[in-house]
C-alpha cells in the first residue's frame, strides 16, 4: 500500500526518530511502513492518522 | 541501536535460564554415568536440564507477547516460523534417511538447537525480504 507519511513527515520537519517516538514505536517500523514494506494495523493506522489530524484515506492510498 | 524494555526482559531471562540450563547439566553429568539405568530419581536428575529448556521456549514465548512493536513483532514471528520449518523438515529428513540408511542417528536433543540455529537463518531471510533482521 501507498502512504504519503514521508510527505507529511518532512512538512513537519519530523525525523524518522521523531515520528517513531511520537508513535511509540521504532525507527525500524517507520521506515518499514514509509517504503511501502509493512503495511500497519488498523490501530497504528488510526494513531498514524490521529497525529497528522488527518483521515486515514488521506495517508494511506489504494495502490 | 537501544534495546527496548521488553528486549531488555528478555535478556535477562536468557540470562538466568542459561545459567539453570548449564548449572543442570554438570548436576546430571557428575551425578549420573552414561548409560545410567532409568531409575525415578536419575530420571528425574536427567530431565533437570530439560525444564532449563523449557525456561528458554518460555522466555521466547513471553518476549513475543511482550513486544508492542507491531512490526518488530512480525520480524520475530517470522524468524520463529522460519526455525521451526528447519528444525521440522532437518529432523524428518534425517528420521527418513535413518529409516533408509546407515547414516549416525540424530539425538533428538539436537532439534531445539537446530531450531535455535534456525532462528538465525529467519533473521537472514527477513534481512533478504525486509531489509530488517529483527531485535533479538
Amino acid at each position: 500500500m501507498k502512504n504519503r507519511l514521508k510527505i507529511l513527515r518532512a512538512e513537519r520537519d519530523w525525523s524518522q526518530g521523531d515520528l517513531a517516538e511520537r508513535l511509540e514505536v521504532s525507527r525500524q517500523s517507520v521506515n518499514a511502513i514509509e517504503t511501502g514494506k509493512y503495511d500497519p494495523s488498523l490501530p497504528l493506522a488510526f494513531r498514524i492518522a490521529d497525529l497528522f489530524g488527518l483521515p486515514i484515506e488521506e495517508i494511506f492510498l489504494k495502490d | 541501536m537501544t534495546m527496548n524494555p521488553a528486549q531488555r526482559r528478555y535478556l535477562g531471562r536468557m540470562m538466568v535460564v542459561s545459567v539453570t540450563y548449564v548449572a543442570a547439566i554438570f548436576l546430571a553429568g557428575s551425578l549420573l554415568p552414561k548409560g545410567s539405568p532409568a531409575t525415578p530419581l536419575s530420571v528425574a536428575i536427567a530431565l533437570l536440564p530439560g525444564l532449563a529448556v523449557f525456561g528458554f521456549i518460555w522466555a521466547i514465548g513471553r518476549y513475543f507477547s511482550e513486544l508492542t512493536d507491531e512490526y518488530l513483532r512480525l520480524l520475530e514471528i517470522r524468524k520463529a516460523l522460519v526455525a521451526t520449518a528447519l528444525a521440522l523438515g532437518v529432523a524428518s529428513s534425517w528420521g527418513i534417511l535413518e529409516i533408509y540408511t546407515d547414516v549416525p542417528r540424530l539425538p533428538v536433543f539436537w532439534v531445539f538447537p537446530i531450531w535455535c540455529l534456525g532462528l538465525g537463518v529467519g533473521a537472514a531471510v527477513n534481512k533478504l525480504t525486509f531489509g530488517d533482521g529483527g531485535c533479538a
